[in-house]
């Protein structure tokens, strides 16, 4: 009897958490806690903080969003169409979306925003994502007045050109679209001081109440939004002491947060918390200054990767968050490959053999000598971080093992960018968070002016050339491929790890991504507008 | 007495703002590290952009013209643009923390002077007792241990074990602001901050007192029969407070630099974290900003200090 009773029960439980999940509550207030102040930079072209991108990516609305798969999905325009040779992509705009003061989006305001990007006394940062539009660089230089590259074609058309394919091109399209009646008539290079990025309206699922410095940003569901009512009432932002986030968990003070590695185990333990580890788009590095002659010498570079105990750094000092990384592409990326990659294990007895090899020889001190070189060199170490600096630590004690010596120079951040952009340093390490379109011309290319290496190679230049033209995303996946089986032989930097992501989220919030890919639970903000709050 | 504030402020004040702004602009724009840093997380930039920020700011001028704008526009009330993103007006970003900050350092004093001075009295009276010995040891741990730490323990102790208190930060959106409610968000902060003026205040007390307390006209008050407590309060305290109001104008400094850690530990919406983030960032007008600001304030609280000086003790006369 007590057994059926049991059963019965069971049977009750799981109908009533089976009917609330097929029905979403409408209201409540979900609470992210975030842990640096946002700038009150509330304007999707001249942003260039997180913290304000938060704000951005729910009071607006772009042309296109990302999905969890990081590939390009409608959104402002209902379809896309892109010609035969590339050079032309329309975008079909939904009819009757209205921004916050309800006055109507067309094609006159994503005109609006995109020139406003290209004009010439624009002081925001992307420009050199757009440069390749038709008529964009004259017009930059005021040459012209007008951008043949952008047509509006009618109320709900628009029309982009640029001179040859552009495939990293799509994915910028997912900038808010700004409306063009409230700002049309202050000259752009005043712009970034309007009261307008205070107050911003836009066409997102919510709109913006307040911002407290230091305090939260509070944004609520816009009623009239064109994919109907988000099902939360209140979006709050809220600013958390980062020593402070499993109290504030635990207090039921925020319902999403991210923590930090050494804040993992106390949160998981939470009753009522779940934790989702996540891949992110980064990677950290040691970077070889290349001009000087030892770094040129590949077979030094390959020995002090396979000298350094990765995987140590990863499952010790990073306590298991993070994966060993040998070339640019993080796995969370769709053009990451494993095929063809040396994965450079740990081997001090090959890195002393690749050492010997190329002539190096021990030196009265026991440091490796070869033509009046020295194996003895600076390593540049941006301070604020435990597990950076336990890092440098590791890397110097494994490289003494080989005969190498690193003399650590501790250093705060901005100083230490100084000497990494005047090229005065052996070597350093820091990181990089990278775009959700996997192109590394930015960074790698030549010509760019992040090549921190000093690594200049035809054969790369020409893959990423190749990578930035084909708009077939097979075919593209396969260059990258390519690309980074080079990069990983001439190890022009040493990969360290690939970070990952953890966020902690209170179990009332239903409706999150559980299985998290690169973006986390809420798929960037994109989620906020359909999880709702049980009781 | 005017003539006196006056001098200070224009003789004196003033000259040592200038000389001050100046080493300090220096040495801020010296230091190395550049505004335009942040644009290294941005991807497939051009080195054109770069030199427009620096052009836009400022910073591509030499060090005297930078500073020379900085002073004009200064003397005309405006602290400038900040050089983050949002380009926003300094005196805003100052304005907008301001109240927090100037709560919490008074709170602070409140409790350094409110807690300090009795325990400095105990303590004198009692002079070589357990309890004397008690305070002794707490005030040295007081003035020892790091504010960092002590509001780390604080926060461990009464807002997760015993979970009384919140956990730092400041009212949440749409909680009902009560005056309980904001004591018990002041209350963590307050007292880490405090808890260096509370032991210093009485060490001072102590000493102060115990030296009054030996004058000769204590000994002739005693001796035609007055009451210890009389004695104690009315003849000696008198006196041995004189030491304590100097002792004010040093301590608020201290305090002022002490809530920037503090505030960052308890994300108490104050100027600590613009500060720090200020610095990080090379973001000079912020910067200037708050540094002008708190030298001002510690400099008139080195007026208040010496006036109130004079009122107190009779033998002082400005003229």
């Amino acid at each position: 009897m007590r057994r059926w009773l049991m059963v019965v029960l069971l049977l009750l439980c799981l109908s009533v958490a089976a009917a609330a999940q097929e029905a979403p509550k409408q209201g409540g207030t979900f609470r992210y806690g975030i842990t640096v102040n946002p700038r009150g930079m509330f304007n999707p072209i001249l942003y260039t903080e997180v913290y304000d991108g938060l704000v951005i990516d729910v009071v607006y609305d772009g042309l296109i969003y990302i999905d969890r798969n990081l590939q390009p999905q409608p959104r402002i325009a209902k379809s896309w169409e892109i010609s035969e040779d590339g050079t032309e992509i329309t975008f079909y705009l939904h009819e009757g979306i209205k921004f916050h003061d309800g006055v109507e989006l067309t094609a006159k305001d994503v005109a609006f925003t995109y020139m406003t990007i290209l004009h010439p006394e624009y002081t925001g940062v992307r420009y050199s994502n757009f440069n390749m539009l038709v008529g964009a660089k004259d017009y930059k230089e005021g040459k012209t007045d007008t951008v043949p590259g952008i047509e509006v074609i009618d109320d709900y058309t628009i029309k982009f050109k640029v001179e040859e394919p552009h495939a990293p091109l799509l994915v910028s399209f997912g900038y808010g679209i700004l409306p063009a009646h409230l700002l049309e008539d202050i000259p752009v290079g005043e712009l970034e001081q309007a009261p307008f990025n205070l107050n911003p309206i836009g066409s997102g699922p919510f709109k913006f109440v307040e911002f407290l410095t230091d305090q939260h940003v509070i944004l609520e569901a816009n009623e009239d939004y064109f994919l109907g009512r988000p099902n939360i009432d209140t979006l709050v932002y809220q600013k958390v002491a980062q020593d402070a986030i499993p109290i504030y968990l635990q207090q039921n003070r925020v319902d999403y947060v991210a923590i930090s590695a050494d804040q993992f185990a106390q949160v998981d333990a939470m009753e009522g918390i779940d934790t989702y580890v996540y891949e992110e788009l980064s990677y950290n590095y040691i970077c070889f200054n290349m001009r000087q002659e030892r770094f040129a010498d590949r077979a030094v570079r390959q020995a002090i990767t396979y000298g350094f105990d990765r995987q140590t750094y990863v499952d010790i000092i990073r306590e298991g968050f993070g994966i060993v990384a040998n070339a640019p592409m993080p796995t969370a990326s769709w053009a990451y490959t494993s095929e063809g990659i040396d994965t450079y294990d740990y081997n001090p007895e090959r890195a002393a053999e690749l050492l010997a090899e190329a002539g190096w020889q021990p030196g009265p001190d026991g440091v490796l000598e070869k033509d009046g070189m020295r194996l003895e060199f600076e390593f540049l170490v941006p301070e604020g971080s435990r597990q950076t600096e336990q890092m440098a630590l590791l890397f110097q004690q494994n490289m003494e093992d080989l005969g190498i010596k690193v003399n650590l120079v501790f250093m705060e951040f901005s100083a230490a960018v100084d000497r990494v952009d005047a090229r005065e340093f052996d070597t350093f390490t820091m990181g990089w968070s990278l775009g959700v379109d996997p192109d590394p011309y930015g960074i790698w290319h030549s010509t760019s002016l992040w090549n921190d290496p000093g690594f200049y190679n035809d054969e790369s230049d020409r893959l990423l050339e190749a990578g930035r033209r084909e708009t077939d995303p097979a075919k593209r996946k396969e260059i990258y491929g390519e690309w980074q089986r080079l990069i990983n032989r001439e190890l022009p930097t040493m990969f360290l790890s690939y970070g990952v992501t953890i966020s902690a989220v209170n179990q009332r919030v239903k409706g999150i991504d559980t299985d998290p890919g690169p973006l986390g639970p809420l798929v960037g903000r994109e989620l906020v507008r359909t999880i709702w709050l049980e009781d | 007495m005017w003539r006196y504030i006056l001098r200070r402020i224009f003789v004196q004040g003033i000259p040592v703002l200038l000389g001050f702004s100046f080493f300090l602009y220096l040495v801020v724009t010296l230091a190395p590290g550049s505004p335009v840093t942040h644009l290294r997380g941005v991807p497939n930039l051009d080195s054109a952009v770069i030199e427009q920020r620096k052009a836009q700011l400022g910073i591509d001028q030499p060090f005297l013209v930078q500073y020379l704008q900085w002073l004009g526009r200064i003397v005309r009330g405006d602290l400038g643009l900040s050089f983050d993103s949002a380009r926003r007006p300094v005196a805003d970003l100052i304005k907008e923390r301001m109240p927090a900050t100037i709560t919490l350092s008074l709170a602070s004093i409140i409790l350094g002077w409110g807690i300090g001075i009795p325990v400095g009295i105990l303590s004198a009276r009692y002079q070589y007792s357990i309890l004397d010995y008690l305070i002794t040891f707490f005030a040295f741990v007081g003035i020892s241990i790091p504010s960092f730490f002590f509001g780390l323990i604080l926060l461990y102790v009464f807002a997760l074990k015993l979970n009384v208190l919140p956990a730092g930060g400041f009212f949440l959106a749409g909680e009902v602001k009560t005056l309980a409610g904001y004591i018990s968000y002041l209350c963590l902060p307050a007292l880490t901050l405090g808890l260096g003026s509370i032991a210093g205040v009485a060490r001072y007390m102590r000493a102060s007192l115990l030296e009054v307390i030996n004058q000769d006209y204590l000994r002739t008050a005693r001796a035609k029969g007055l009451a210890e407590r009389i004695v104690i309060y009315k003849h000696a305290l008198r006196n041995a407070l004189l030491p304590i109001l100097t002792l004010l104008g040093f301590m608020i400094p201290s305090i002022f630099s002490g809530a920037v850690i503090v505030e960052s530990i308890f994300a108490w919406p104050g100027l600590g974290s613009l500060a720090i983030q200020a610095v990080n960032e090379r973001n000079y007008p912020v910067i200037m900003g708050i540094n002008m600001m708190f030298a001002v304030l510690i400099f008139l609280g080195s007026i208040i200090a010496d006036i109130s000086y004079a009122f107190a003790d009779p033998r002082i006369r400005y003229d």
